[in-house]
């Protein structure tokens, strides 16, 4: 391989952050628990170890793995189900780019006054002309690597494919209660089938889940201090009086 | 696209080294898990992950490894690593791979600190 070229796939890589950093934020964003926290990798969390994998087949399109990944960098938003909004630069996913998620809850439950259930972020560790992925800072729900990719199997196959762990004993409940395992699959699920629908397609997509390390890490108990839900629920109604003093 | 990928072991004091040569993607899925699976046959409390012939990972390779790292922790065996470059260093970094295992620079290093 030529060195310009070793340099190029490089180039696909984040370079290292200690923390995490917003800026240049649409209006609207409602910028909690990212900036100034660190990464964490499925191997910081503290609950159950899982591998997801959501894929959906193209079936008729003529559309291309590269393509696909394209218009998916290009338009992530646009895929999520409602009530869920990721506020990401305006040159679309980039490596070393850091996203501010606004999240809704179980069913697209929002809090009062439309704030979201979470605010929480994402970095972007790495995108190539085929893939792209995601790691998760302090406070969000998982401690995961989460990719997104397409590839050529007789046609085109788009595929989301989490190594998770909720990230601290609240979230694991909701796990161990089915709530938060059901809220990720439909989750992924609709952003699957709204990108099939995007390119003329209508995907029934496939799940196959894994569990990779069924013991929790009590050594990670205490990222709890660091939880998302928890500390956007206290901002919400601070957010709301500031809201009616503007007025 | 380059799609070769194969994994091999061999035992050493102490450890049993996977060598692996080629590009760490999807595609090496299969073979890395196989050839882990060999290498928990051994028996050994560490097992040693070889990158010297490593040309890329991806995104999708740096998931299989920390898979790995699960199983290996999972068994209570170490995982270590020799062979990566300075670039993978920091994605491991960057991975926070780094804080679960440990980097040596080459083979000799290793075996002089585990053995």
């Amino acid at each position: 391989m030529s060195e310009n070229k070793q340099l190029d796939r490089n180039a696909s890589w984040a370079k290292p952050v200690s923390r995490l950093s917003t800026a240049d934020l649409p209006r609207g964003a409602v910028n909690l628990n990212v900036a100034g926290r660190q990464v964490v990798g499925p191997l910081q969390g503290f609950g159950q170890l899982w591998q997801k994998t959501y894929r959906v087949r193209l079936s008729g399109s003529e559309v291309t793995p590269t393509q696909v990944i394209q218009v998916w960098k290009e338009n992530f938003p646009r895929f999520w189900p409602p009530g869920n909004k990721f506020f990401g630069p305006l040159t679309g996913i980039k490596p070393g780019e850091v996203a501010v998620l606004n999240l809704a809850g179980p069913g697209g439950l929002s809090a009062p006054g439309g704030m979201p259930v979470i605010s929480t972020g994402v970095l972007v560790i790495y995108a190539d002309d085929e893939s792209f992925s995601f790691m998760t800072p302090q406070g969000h729900m998982f401690a995961a690597i989460i990719t997104f990719s397409a590839f050529d199997d007789d046609g085109t196959v788009v595929q989301v494919q989490a190594l998770v762990r909720a990230n601290d004993p609240l979230y694991e409940l909701s796990f161990r209660l089915g709530v938060g395992h059901k809220a990720e699959d439909e989750f992924w699920q609709q952003t699957l089938e709204n990108l099939a629908a995007h390119f003329g397609v209508r995907g029934q997509v496939q799940q196959k889940v894994t569990l990779v390390d069924a013991r929790v890490q009590w050594s990670q108990a205490r990222n709890i201090w660091h939880n998302a839900a928890i500390r956007t629920a206290f901002y919400t109604p601070v957010a709301l009086v500031r809201r009616l003093i503007k007025r | 696209m380059e799609h070769i990928f194969s994994a091999s072991e061999r035992e050493l004091p102490g450890m049993v080294v996977i060598d692996l040569q080629g590009e760490i993607n999807a595609f090496a899925d299969q073979e890395l898990s196989a050839a882990y699976e060999r290498a928990e046959g051994h028996a050994t409390p560490t097992v040693v992950l070889n990158f010297k012939e490593v040309s890329y990972i991806n995104s999708t390779g740096i998931a299989l490894i920390v898979g790995l790292l699960a199983r290996a922790r999972k068994a209570g065996r170490r995982l270590a690593v020799y062979g990566l470059s300075d670039h993978y260093q920091e994605i491991f970094q960057i991975t926070r791979l780094a804080d679960f295992m440990n980097i040596y620079s080459d083979e000799a290093s290793l075996v002089a600190e585990l053995s």
